[in-house]
């Protein structure tokens, strides 16, 4: 990774190992460093993962606590911050509260694991811990516990990029690269844009056999005064029935009918701007 | 038909696009719902939404000496349901006579949060408290208080 | 408004009611319900001698305009007449937009017509696969032994049944909205209609390569079943890591507010799901 190779070949070296042709564009797309390939899994690294505590079954969020949270401990804002959080706080005590997460855009990270109503699964692989969000499958965190390292540009996307390392039963994830736009949210109605350079470090174990605690700490120097740490706390489900099912957030938009030719089609469903479904006139 | 399912296209494809259909059901706070009412409806079932984000349910409520209206109620996810009230994707279906209680929204309009839903004919009823699934294991019977 | 029975009731904590719910309704209906068990260290270890599908497995393209040519759907006579419309309309520059409202692509489309990439992740009792560009693009395969529920909820990606024969993956998928497509290309396309019937062999066609053959039974708009094969190369190159992506992103566009706050701005899309120039 730190070796600088100059020449194309590496790249080329790398295609002929992988088996495919590199097509033009990507030969002289030359890479400062040497290609990295992820090997493929061991049978022991698959045997390792069971030595690791079991997070399997499905996870839902005790959303009392979130509540409980978002009172007694609010994030330490910066003055410019605090005050959008007051006037969010009277426009929800005025029945319109600030429509946060009506877009269908991810609620993204720190605010998924902040204020999600919705359940969630958490996959182990070798190298990777994986985190799907039920209701919208835009809820999905990859979690790379393969000991690489944050890259020097990380392209910015909802969840960051996170990398994971076990210390002891505690998994402890740290996330760079999220979006400016992404919320600190503690309530659905109560966030403000991270603004950049935001650092969430997490630490995850299971408090008691079905209870996942989330431990997390937001450093985000351009809204926040001080670092911010607050825990959550997710319930495990085993019985079958309570499986994760598909969730798509856009398919609240449409509805089912049936055209005059006999197709079936999605039609548009009109909203609100609170993101409620309108009442036919 | 051509014309029909290529305007089926066009229109589910520009009802994502244009602009002004943007704002969306999603993850929402609920205080547009006054949740210190409680409204209380009687009709029929039209239609049921079970999708993501949340789920509506459309009842026709007739009033006396006026044209039948459409309420449209709103809930949680289906996964939500399932695990908090007991819900399945026909729980409730078109036709069904109901009697619904709910948070009825401030502006006046005829929606509201759903809180109960009673099956006239059988009596049956199921709510939708996203908080009653706030324990491990909720297939067992919730230790006693 | 005189039917309807108005009251206050400021005091009614909504805490009443669930407890009474769950004991009436939410109860296991009959029988002990199925608690699907932690995975033991074996189940992990037996993972490793499944086939490796790990790494990031891309589509390729000029395999499914073969498909496209060469191995047509059967469709019945109603929907060939749409096909041959949506050719016409492809041929006139106005390519029928099937893929641009964000919803996924759906089963069987997904696999039949993807330009993006995905990763198979392997889990005791379960195959999860995850397409890059959208991330509803997402389907669990259980392959804890279970049969197909009673009366499974339909969605995009319908339930899915897998078990193992050898080095083969045999997926069995029902309960699929009829709305979704049976897709040829990204402009062909019928609803299916209800009904729909998916089995799939998944297998390694080579060491780098991956096979999906699926036998679609679609009684509304195909004649008899179809059978098609779709193939994906796999990458383990670290930058050809799968990335993050959510279709939505691309109706937005970075802002700032005016009090400086960063935001994410609606932007406009032709009907085919390209930005708009600004006027």
């Amino acid at each position: 990774m730190k070796r600088k190779l100059t020449v194309a070949s590496a790249v080329f070296a790398a295609s002929v190992v992988l088996g495919f042709a590199a097509p033009a564009s990507f030969a002289q797309n030359k890479p400062a460093e040497k290609p990295i390939i992820n090997p493929a899994p061991t049978a022991k690294d698959w045997a390792d993962i069971g030595k690791l505590p079991d997070w399997s079954g499905v996870w839902n969020p005790n959303i009392s606590d979130q509540d409980r949270k978002h009172r007694s401990e609010p994030p330490p804002w910066n003055a410019k911050a605090a005050a959008v959080i007051a006037f969010q706080a009277k426009e929800l005590k005025e029945g319109r509260p600030t429509p946060l997460f009506t877009n269908c855009l991810p609620e993204a990270h720190p605010s998924w694991m902040l204020v999600s109503h919705n359940a969630m699964e958490i996959l182990f692989t070798p190298g990777r811990v994986t985190m799907l969000g039920e209701s919208d499958a835009g809820r999905l965190r990859r979690i790379y516990t393969d000991g690489r390292k944050h890259p020097p540009d990380v392209d910015p996307t909802f969840h960051g990029h996170s990398i994971g390392h076990w210390e002891g039963d505690t998994l402890v994830v740290d996330t760079v690269g999220i979006h400016p736009q992404v919320y600190i949210a503690t309530h659905e109605a109560f966030g403000i844009p991270n603004q950049g350079n935001m650092r969430v470090i997490e630490r995850i174990r299971l408090a008691k056999p079905d209870e996942l605690h989330f431990t997390i700490k937001i450093i985000a120097p351009n809204v926040l005064t001080k670092e911010y740490e607050t825990t959550r706390t997710w319930f495990r489900q085993r019985a079958r029935k309570f499986d994760l099912v598909e969730g798509v957030c856009q398919e609240g938009w449409f509805a089912p009918r049936i055209d005059k030719d006999g197709w079936h089609i999605w039609a548009p469903q009109p909203h609100d701007v609170g993101g409620n479904r309108i009442p036919p006139p | 038909m051509k014309s029909s399912i290529k305007k089926a296209v066009l229109l589910s494809a520009m009802a994502g696009l244009t602009s002004g259909a943007y704002p969306v059901a999603a993850h929402h706070a609920t205080t547009m719902f006054d949740h210190a009412k409680v409204v209380t409806v009687t009709g029929t079932v039209k239609e049921v939404h079970w999708t993501n984000p949340h789920v509506g349910i459309y009842v026709e409520v007739a009033q006396d000496g006026q044209a039948p209206a459409l309420w449209v109620l709103e809930m949680t996810s289906p996964g939500n349901l399932v695990r908090s009230g007991g819900w399945t994707r026909t729980s409730v279906k078109p036709g069904d006579k109901v009697v619904v209680d709910m948070s009825p929204l401030r502006d006046g309009k005829k929606g509201g949060a759903l809180k109960k839903i009673t099956l006239t004919d059988t009596g049956k009823f199921l709510t939708a408290d996203i908080r009653a699934q706030e324990r491990a294991n909720l297939e067992q019977e919730a230790p006693a208080k | 408004m005189r039917n309807i029975r108005r009251e206050v009731l400021a005091l009614l904590g909504l805490s009443l009611m669930p407890g009474v719910a769950l004991a009436q309704v939410a109860k296991p209906a009959a029988g002990k319900p199925v608690i699907n068990p932690p995975p033991t260290a074996k189940e992990w270890a037996d993972l490793a001698k499944l086939p490796d599908w790990t790494g990031v497995w891309t589509h390729v393209r000029s395999d499914q305009d073969r498909q496209m040519k060469t191995n047509p759907p059967p469709w019945n006579e109603k929907a060939a007449k749409v096909i041959e419309w949506q050719y016409a309309e492809e041929r006139a520059g106005r390519p029928p937009p099937l893929f641009q409202n964000c919803l996924p692509e759906a089963m069987p489309a997904w696999m039949l017509v993807t330009h993006n990439a995905m990763e198979i992740i392997f889990s005791p009792g379960r195959v999860t696969m995850l397409g890059e560009s959208d991330s509803a693009r997402l389907r669990r395969i259980y392959t804890d032994g279970r049969g197909h529920s009673e009366d499974p909820d339909p969605t995009f990606h319908g339930e899915s049944i897998g078990k193992w024969e050898g080095d083969t993956l045999h997926v069995d998928t029902i309960a699929m909205h009829p709305q979704n497509y049976i897709a040829i290309s990204e402009a062909q396309g019928i609803p299916n209609g209800g009904d729909m019937h998916i089995k799939e062999k998944m297998f390694l066609q080579k060491p780098e390569v991956w096979a999906d053959e699926l036998t679609i039974t679609a009684p509304k708009v195909l004649t008899k079943p179809w059978v098609t094969t779709r193939i994906y190369y796999r990458q383990r190159l670290r930058r050809l890591d799968i990335v993050e992506g959510t279709c939505l992103e691309g109706y937005f566009r970075p802002a700032v507010d005016k009090d400086g706050y960063p935001v994410w701005e609606k932007i406009s899309h032709d009907p085919y799901g390209n930005r708009t120039p600004p006027k």
